[in-house]
């Protein structure tokens, strides 16, 4: 299998043509471009650390008008613009090159609340985090997000937005009822399933291709704590056939695989109401082939005793095992044995334990028929290039809007639901190379085009994979859609096109 | 050689996962993201000058809640005091809202000497009505008094990350050695307070109150008590639980978020204290009341008084005159 595919590293710096008359006619307009480098230093990079580039200035937009006038402005002085909202991204997607960035934290009100419709209608650049202290105060929680507390809500409609209960409710994006959109030239377009719909089609899951999202309007839910459960594996294809049968029997209200190595697999799964979990344990649990920690434990002692020579791998795990859960049930998050605020319990562990000042997360999106194969492939790569890394598996069920999947992170022909698995080493005191990590990557996304697949993470740097993965036609007509949309080709670029 | 000092992680550890800015009052109000830890991380990271950053350091509270929220476990409190003092080495001018006072070092050097003492610090030392009150909750048979120096001269020095001369530190903890407990009203001084007295009990002002199950009784459900946030995250390990036991025991609302930092309103920060309206501390009031829905604001901190009565018409209380012994302000 061919390692390389011709994959960009930064794209080069716009050389500023035209920057000082844009900045000039924005401020005419009353929009302030901040051009400091304590304004712009911030947004070096992203959560993957491995991208670097600056702004030559930035623009924190205080509503669609303010947008309006900058995406009018960058397409007359063929400004690019990169909209940023919690810069999680991993491939460089959310850092400006050059040009104009917009720091779209700063649209982050919560605009009104719909109690008896279980709505909310939101500005773009909230966090999860801040939508969430916001519904609390009326006992409400949105439905799915990242389990990231610092996502945006733009950013994640504009990509997915999985999160552990999407086998049951779907990705974030699949939960948004309306949108606000900036269009590339300008033009402030309302948009829903009724009402220009295939706008709507184009910015959900369009890797912010079509427009900026100013506003959405997100399905809501009372706010529950979770009952959480643990089940351990040494097998991982066991444990992902039984991920597989809890999103087919609807068995647990949340479900995920997170792994060490392909060593100790945990099979997590969560419940809204004591009845649900009663019900699992009562219809579904002997169906399980997962173990207790107690039980796993002794089998794992059992295994190492053997092969003394793995003494090294084993006290990983324990150590592993030792820091890892106490961050899961830290009292002042618990109450009766549930976990309070999953997001900021799953946040934290997720960036102290896995997360660092330089991440790569290839994943693989597939369909049901196709997701163990996939892991396993991609978990051999795994092993091949680090000893210690994190399998993380979830369900995403799908709704029909076949339009907005084209071209995303939804594998071509998954019906109902698809699987995706995120492979992440730890990289946290070794210095690996670009070279070695986008090695590791392509052999991973090599799967996918092996296999027919898709990705979560398939822009930035890893955009040499887009003609291979979706095919010259499909990419041929979103890339005459961009032009059309956007002519001067100025808003995110090098994210996709 | 022994006990080798654990070094905390710098700057440089930051993964720029913004966990911090969620708790940072500075960033909700201004919506900046270079007035955030994070940008003054990344800043650094990338080479940037004490100078250049001088905005966003100068802009920061002091609160302490990013040190809390963040999953690296960087020593944030620290850093953001480090590099204040570091800017101050390489600046002619100081901000208009610094101390112009030097700590006095020839302090008479008396005291009472009870096993617990009151440090009151400057908004409460100023006011009797309420002064009294709290030392009757506290004891006023005796058992507590009320220290003669609370040093907060030595507070609002350090803060704004100017030196104290020792002999200044010296006098101030001699006074303090006799006693077994001190209640100390100026978050600030907990950290430094348990450094330098590491054999004597430091505790917030609320914390010593709500040991007293009557004031207790007298908040409820309609109320929200605000926590002094610079002692709460100076012992926030111990002191999260204990305000959840409190939450849970009266069913009042707290200033606590979800990542279970106290938000605080600023106005006992130098800038507060110099003007609560430009630094933020009624906005900051504001986002605290923001969706709520209660008849009471309890507070901790006798500076929140003022910055909560002008941002809401809703009745604000100090918890030192919870027992019905004052009016309401």
């Amino acid at each position: 299998m061919g390692r390389a595919a011709g994959c960009q590293t930064n794209p080069s710096r716009w050389d500023g043509e035209q920057w000082v008359s844009f900045v000039k006619y924005l401020a005419g307009k009353g929009v302030t471009v901040h051009e400091g480098r304590a304004d712009s230093s911030v947004f070096i990079s992203d959560a993957g650390g491995l991208a670097h580039g600056m702004p030559h200035g930035v623009v924190r937009p205080f509503s669609a008008e303010d947008i309006a006038e900058v995406l009018k402005a960058a397409q007359t002085y063929a400004v690019p613009v990169t909209a940023r909202g919690g810069g999680l991204t991993t491939e460089g997607e959310s850092i400006a090159f050059g040009g104009l960035l917009l720091d779209m934290s700063s649209m982050n009100r919560v605009l009104g609340v719909d109690i008896a419709g279980m709505t909310v209608r939101t500005e773009a650049g909230i966090y999860w985090h801040q939508l969430a202290e916001t519904l609390r105060r009326d006992g409400l929680d949105y439905l799915s997000a990242p389990l990231n507390l610092t996502s945006s809500v733009g950013g994640t409609l504009g990509v997915g937005g999985i999160d552990i209960n999407s086998p049951r409710l779907g990705c974030s994006a699949d939960q948004c009822l309306a949108l606000k959109v900036v269009t590339p030239t300008g033009d402030i377009v309302e948009c829903s399933e009724k009402e220009n719909s295939g706008l709507m089609d184009r910015v959900l899951l369009g890797y912010g291709q079509f427009g900026v999202i100013t506003e959405a309007t997100l399905k809501i839910r009372p706010f529950t704590p979770i009952i959480m459960k643990y089940f351990y594996y040494s097998s991982l294809r066991t444990a992902m056939e039984d991920l597989q049968f809890i999103a087919k029997e609807d068995a647990a209200d949340y479900s995920g695989i997170l792994t060490i190595m392909d060593r100790a697999i945990n099979l997590l799964v969560a419940f809204d109401t004591d009845e649900r979990e009663h019900e699992f344990f009562l219809r579904w649990r002997r169906h399980l082939r997962g173990h207790g920690e107690a039980n796993f434990g002794l089998r794992m002692a059992g295994y190492y005793l053997l092969r003394p020579w793995k003494f090294r791998e084993a006290g990983y795990l324990i150590g592993r095992r030792l820091t890892l859960f106490p961050e899961f049930s830290r009292p002042e998050y618990m109450h009766n044995n549930k976990i309070v605020d999953r997001t900021v319990v799953f946040s934290r562990a997720v960036w102290k334990f896995w997360g660092g000042s330089k991440m790569v997360i290839p994943d693989l999106a597939a369909p049901q028929e196709k997701f163990i194969e996939a892991v396993e492939r991609g978990n051999e790569v795994c092993r091949k290039y680090f000893s210690h890394y994190t399998l993380y598996c979830v369900g995403i069920k799908l709704s029909n809007r076949q339009e907005r999947y084209e071209m995303s992170c939804i594998p071509p022909g998954a019906q109902g639901i698809a699987f995706g698995c995120e492979f992440e080493p730890m990289l946290r005191d070794t210095n690996f190379s670009r070279d070695y990590l986008q090695s590791f990557k392509n052999e991973i996304y090599d799967i996918g085009v092996d296999m027919g697949l898709s990705y979560y993470r398939f822009g930035g740097m890893m955009k040499g994979y887009i003609r291979r993965t979706f095919g010259d036609e499909l990419v041929d007509k979103h890339l005459a859609l961009k032009r059309k949309a956007d002519p001067a080709m100025i808003l995110n670029r090098d994210v996709i096109f | 050689m022994t006990g080798k000092k654990k070094v905390r992680k710098g700057y440089e550890s930051c993964s720029g996962c913004g966990v911090c800015l969620l708790s940072c009052p500075v960033w909700h109000r201004t919506q900046t993201m270079s007035f955030t830890r994070k940008a003054r991380a990344k800043a650094m990271q990338g080479g940037a000058t004490h100078e250049e950053i001088a905005h966003s350091i100068d802009s920061c509270l002091l609160c302490g809640a990013c040190e809390i929220a963040c999953p690296e476990g960087i020593g944030l409190a620290d850093l953001n005091l480090s590099q204040r003092q570091e800017l101050n080495r390489s600046r002619t001018a100081y901000p208009h809202w610094y101390p112009d006072e030097n700590p006095e070092t020839n302090r008479n050097g008396k005291g009472p000497k009870t096993a617990s003492l009151l440090l009151a610090g400057e908004m409460l030392g100023k006011d009797q009505e309420v002064c009294k009150a709290i030392m009757e909750h506290l004891g006023g048979n005796g058992k507590t008094a009320l220290a003669h120096d609370d040093g907060q001269d030595i507070a609002r020095v350090m803060e704004a990350g100017l030196s104290v001369p020792q002999e200044r530190i010296e006098c101030f903890i001699s006074l303090l050695r006799p006693a077994r407990t001190l209640i100390v009203a100026e978050g600030w001084l907990h950290h430094p307070l348990r450094k330098w007295l590491p054999g004597i009990k430091i505790i917030g002002l609320g914390e010593s109150l709500l040991s007293s199950a009557y004031l207790r009784s007298r908040i409820g459900p309609e109320d929200l008590y605000v926590i002094e946030s610079r002692g709460f995250h100076a012992g926030h390990r111990q002191l999260v639980l204990f305000y959840d036991r409190l939450r849970r025991e009266t069913g009042c609302q707290t200033n606590l978020d979800l990542q279970r930092t106290a938000f605080a309103t600023g106005a006992s920060s130098l800038q507060g204290r110099n003007d609560l309206l430009a630094a933020g501390c009624i906005e900051n009031a504001k986002h605290i009341l923001k969706g709520r829905r209660v008849n009471r604001i309890v507070v901790e901190d006798l500076a929140d008084v003022e910055a909560f009565r002008r941002a809401t018409d809703i009745p604000v209380v100090p918890l030192g005159l919870l027992g019905g012994k004052g009016k309401l302000l």
